[in-house]
Parts: C-alpha cells; sequence; structure tokens
C-alpha cells in the first residue's frame, strides 16, 4: 500500500515551481494564439501552438502530472476558446478526437522521455558519488595500515624481553610509534570531515567567517607541529568575510600545509595567503619544496593516483587521501582547486570559494 | 611539605584513564580515578578535588548531566575531554560551565596546560589576580588597563573603541580560557542581542588591527574555530 502511494508519488510530484511554470507557459500559448487571432482572422494554428506549449510543460516540469494536465487543459482551451463556435465546448467537431489524441501523445511520450534522462542524471551522479568513496576507501585503508604494522612491530619489539636494545634503540622505536600514530590521527580528522560533508552541497552549513582567522588558527596548529618551517602569512586589510563550513576549510588548510611539507621533500619556507579574486575568495599555499612531479598532475584530485613507479604501491606518506578530502570539501562549497608548479621551484596548491552576493559587489 | 593539588580523573577507559593520571601524578598532583557517572558524583562531594577532568561518554550517564548538576552546587573547575569534536558539543559543554574543553586526541602538554590554567582562576575570587591586585592585565607586550579603560601596547595606547575595549577586557579577565561567541554576545549587548556574531567578527578584527602585528597571525587573541575567543595568558 505504502508502496503504491511511493510510487505513485513518484510519477505525479506536485511543486509550486512546476505549477507556475505550467500556467505560465498555457497562458503565453492562449495569448498567442488570441494575438493571431486578432491579426490574421483565423483559429486554424491554435491546435499547433497548444501542442507546442504541451511540449515544452512535458519537457520542463518533473513527473507526468503536469504534462497530462496541460494536454487536457490545451484540448478544452482549443476546443472551448479558438474553434468555432467560439465559447462553446463542442464535441462534434471534425477531427477533434485527433487533436486530443495528439496531444496526449506528445505529453505522454515527452514526460516518459524526460523523467527517463532525469532518472538517468540521477543514477550516473550516484555512480560518481560511489566511485569516489570506493576511490576514498582504497587510500584510507592503506593509509591507516602501514603505520599500523609499524606500530605493532615498534611495541612488539619493546615488550619482548629477550630483544635486547640500547637507549637509543629503545628511543628510536618509541618516536617512530608515536610519529605514526600523529599520522592516524590525521587520518582519522580527514575521515571526520568527509562524513561532515555528506552527501550532498545542501548538507554543509556556510556561515560567513572571517578568512583571517580560519588561516590564523590553521597557521597556528601547523607551526606547533613543524616549528622548523618557516611560513608567511597574508590576508587582505579589509577584512574578508567568506561563507564556509570554517572548521571544513581549516582541514583544507591543514591538509595542503602538511602536503607542503611531507611532499615537498625539502620544503623550507610556506606562504600562505587570502585574497579577493573578484567574485571569489582565492586561498593559496606556495612553497619552496621540490614540486609536483609532471605525470602525476593531471590526476592530482581525483583519489587515484597512479603509483610512482620506483615506490611501488607501499609508499608510507600517500597524499591521495588529503587531496581527495580537500576537493571534496572544496566541492561542496561550490568553489574549485588548482595546482600548478611554480617557475621558481616549488608547488603552489591554491582553492577559490564563492562569497555572498553583497560581498562580490 | 607542599599540598599537592587533587584531580578527579572521570573516564572510563583505562588505557586514557591511566596515561592521564601517570602524567599528573608525575608534574606533582594527586589524582583518583572514576569509571562511572556516579562515583564521580559521590567522590567530587566526599573526596573534594581541586579540578575534575570530565569525559562526556561514560557507561551509566552523560557527561554532560554530571556538569549540569555539579553547576548547581558549585564552580569546582571541570575540564572536559572528549572524543566528540563536533564545535556544537564544545559549545554546549562550554556555555554549561565547563572551563575547558579538550577534543581526544591531545598532547600531554595541552593537557597539563589547561589544567594549570583551570586551577590557577579558581585560587583567586576574581577570575584573574593579577587584575585584583594591579587593576591591569599584562602579557608580552600588551597592557590592560581596567581603571582607565585603556590598551596599551608598548606603553602607547591604541585607542580602542568602547565594545572594543570592553571585548578585550572580557578576554583578559578570563585569560587562558576559550569564551564562546555566544556568551561574549551576551555580556556585551545584553540578552536580547540574538545570535549573530557578524557584529563580534568585524569588532575583532579591528581590534587585531590595532594590537597584533599581523591579523592573519594572532599573538594575543586566538580564534578557537566555530567556538569563540581565546587570550593568551601571562606566564
Amino acid at each position: 500500500m505504502r508502496l503504491t502511494s511511493n510510487r505513485f508519488s513518484q510519477l505525479f510530484p506536485f511543486c509550486w515551481r512546476d505549477l507556475a511554470l505550467t500556467a505560465g507557459i498555457l497562458a503565453c500559448a492562449s495569448g498567442l494564439c488570441a494575438l493571431l487571432r486578432f491579426v490574421t482572422r483565423d483559429g486554424g494554428f491554435a491546435p499547433l501552438v497548444f501542442v507546442l506549449a504541451v511540449l515544452l510543460v512535458s519537457r520542463l516540469t518533473t513527473g507526468y502530472l503536469f504534462g497530462l494536465t496541460a494536454s487536457v487543459l490545451g484540448v478544452m482551451g482549443v476546443n472551448f476558446i479558438f474553434t468555432y463556435p467560439y465559447w462553446k465546448i463542442d464535441f462534434s467537431l471534425s477531427g477533434y478526437p485527433l487533436t486530443f489524441l495528439t496531444m496526449l501523445t506528445v505529453s505522454l511520450i515527452t514526460c516518459t522521455m524526460t523523467t527517463r534522462v532525469k532518472q538517468q542524471d540521477s543514477l550516473r551522479l550516484e555512480n560518481e558519488r560511489e566511485k569516489m568513496r570506493a576511490n576514498l576507501l582504497r587510500s584510507v585503508s592503506h593509509d591507516i595500515r602501514t603505520p599500523l604494522t609499524s606500530i605493532v612491530g615498534a611495541t612488539s619489539t619493546l615488550l619482548d624481553p629477550s630483544a635486547q636494545l640500547t637507549a637509543s634503540e629503545n628511543h628510536q622505536l618509541l618516536e617512530d610509534v608515536n610519529e605514526d600514530a600523529q599520522w592516524l590521527i590525521r587520518v582519522v580528522e580527514n575521515l571526520l570531515s568527509i562524513t561532515r560533508v555528506g552527501d550532498s552541497q545542501a548538507d554543509i552549513k556556510k556561515e560567513p567567517e572571517a578568512a583571517e582567522e580560519v588561516l590564523g588558527e590553521a597557521v597556528r596548529k601547523f607551526r606547533k607541529q613543524y616549528p622548523q618551517v618557516e611560513i608567511q602569512v597574508q590576508a587582505p586589510n579589509e577584512l574578508l568575510m567568506v561563507p564556509m563550513d570554517a572548521i571544513l576549510i581549516e582541514q583544507v588548510l591543514a591538509n595542503l600545509l602538511e602536503n607542503a611539507v611531507l611532499h615537498g621533500k625539502h620544503t623550507t619556507a610556506i606562504r600562505l595567503s587570502v585574497w579577493k579574486d573578484r567574485h571569489y575568495a582565492r586561498f593559496s599555499v606556495e612553497d619552496n619544496g621540490c614540486g609536483i612531479p609532471p605525470q602525476i598532475l593531471p590526476s592530482l584530485f581525483n583519489g587515484a593516483l597512479p603509483q610512482e613507479p620506483e615506490r611501488a604501491s607501499d609508499g608510507k606518506r600517500n597524499m591521495g587521501l588529503g587531496l581527495t578530502v580537500c576537493r571534496t570539501i572544496v566541492a561542496a562549497h561550490g568553489g574549485s582547486v588548482e595546482a600548478h608548479n611554480l617557475p621558481s621551484g616549488g608547488a603552489e596548491f591554491s582553492f577559490r570559494l564563492p562569497l555572498a552576493k553583497e560581498e562580490a559587489q | 611539605m607542599k599540598i599537592r593539588e587533587k584531580v578527579l580523573i572521570v573516564e572510563d577507559e583505562h588505557s586514557i584513564a591511566r596515561f592521564i593520571s601517570t602524567i599528573l601524578t608525575s608534574h606533582g598532583y594527586e589524582s583518583l580515578g572514576a569509571q562511572t557517572g556516579a562515583q564521580a558524583q559521590s567522590l567530587i562531594s566526599s573526596w573534594c578535588p581541586d579540578l575534575v577532568i570530565l569525559d562526556l561518554g561514560l557507561p551509566d550517564m552523560d557527561g554532560m548531566e554530571i556538569l549540569k548538576s555539579l553547576r548547581t552546587w558549585s564552580s569546582l573547575p571541570v575540564v572536559v575531554v572528549s572524543a566528540r569534536s563536533h564545535e556544537r558539543d564544545k559549545v554546549t559543554a562550554l556555555d554549561l560551565g565547563a572551563d575547558d574543553y579538550l577534543t581526544k586526541p591531545f598532547g600531554t602538554d595541552e593537557l597539563l596546560a589547561r589544567v594549570r590554567t583551570a586551577i590557577r582562576h579558581t585560587r583567586t575570587t576574581s577570575q584573574n589576580s593579577e587584575i585584583a591586585r594591579t587593576g591591569s592585565y599584562t602579557v608580552d607586550e600588551l597592557t590592560i588597563d581596567y581603571n582607565k579603560h585603556q590598551v596599551l601596547l608598548r606603553g602607547e595606547n591604541v585607542h580602542l573603541t568602547l565594545s572594543e575595549f570592553r571585548i578585550v577586557a572580557l578576554l583578559g579577565k578570563y585569560a587562558g580560557k576559550v569564551l564562546t561567541y555566544d556568551y561574549l554576545i551576551k555580556e556585551l549587548w545584553g540578552p536580547r542581542a540574538g545570535n549573530d556574531n557578524q557584529i563580534l567578527r568585524v569588532n575583532m578584527a579591528n581590534i587585531r588591527r590595532k594590537i597584533e602585528k599581523n591579523p592573519a597571525e594572532p599573538h594575543y587573541i586566538f580564534t578557537e574555530v566555530g567556538v569563540g575567543y581565546r587570550m593568551v595568558e601571562s606566564e
């Protein structure tokens, strides 16, 4: 029972936008007919105009409800207003059943096609999401397994009474464990961000935030972790408010900053800046590291990094997850991420977020 | 012999309770553990700790409940330690009267710093003993003069507006502690000011332009994204 009513509401969904659209198109058709009749004193093309109107309604609205309604109304309208005898319903008109059938068929076929196209669209979107989720899971499992292995290995060595370790070896093992655990923490932070983004754009809660505050926080945390890297921060003198989920954008910045250190290999200085770029706020992270290998540049953000041949598939510090998370978060904000190498060596990662309308002007 | 401060650790995960108690003991605190909310409540009244470290996810009740009932009769400092990382939870705990909020996983340095700050704040009646003694609060090159209603940077008046001064004054009074946006707005513009953070952001941006070298790299007032602001504490 529940299922039938569900199916019914799927095939005949109602929404005010579609209602207004239908009314508008039919009104236009009537107006056009009235005008043509007034100019040419002939009502013969009224059915054609209405067939076109019914076609448009069926194409532009969702489901069957409005298309079918429009075809019925169209037939009535043609009969009632635009064919002799005017202002009378006359079922004995020659060709009348044909007009009726034509309109009904047009609306049915168009509605069916439209509905199917829309279904296919949503199916394709679903597939894409599924693919991204799979990519993400793959890179997560990879990011987790390697440090776990090393933690288990190091701690069991430390616990083993027969292993005779020097104090410095002991210390080294513990330091590795600590470093790996920190890495795992960051993986988990990224996963949490993903759950926060949810499945669709509507799920993130954007609020106007001061860009400089988010930058400041990201830098403060980064400094604590990598005190040896010099970092320069630039924000515009005029306060820049950007609609965003600040926690997520902070995560994006943290990932980009960390990548600059871990993948720049010999990064010693980073410049983090934000500025207003017409209708967008652009955030940029520039480093003086080794740059991005050109062969991975095109596929950097889709979570499916081709493994570098010399490192095979067990390079521990895979940057797949961090960048996939960045792309997902920024895309959910309606922005985009870019990466390129700087002429001076090093890499620049930047992303832009749309500003609120009044800010952009 | 020095009197050791007593810390009650309310945490049902043994490994976490153990590592917290180890750090605290090795830094001169006396610690005791409670695994459930009921146990925590009876120990708070019988053992009289100086500080409570409270985990929110307890087997028998939500840590927020303990906090709520504790605040009806005591201002005993509470540092919440939780795996819930959403800023909504932080804000709720802080607004319920928690002195600080640490998200798991946290570092030992961070834990010790928060514990020290929270205990220090209860020692004096006016939240900040320096203000009570001298009428001003100084951290690095910044001085908040509560008598003259001025903020000085390297001895120079930075000319804050009235609302700007009140924000800085309030943060200084509770230096080291996060004040939530909501709390600040209510304190400054009254309970009916609504929840619009915008005006606070704009004020803060102006303050930072007057007292910080680089507003995007604050030295005196930090942002806790999605939660509130915190002024740095003098050592």
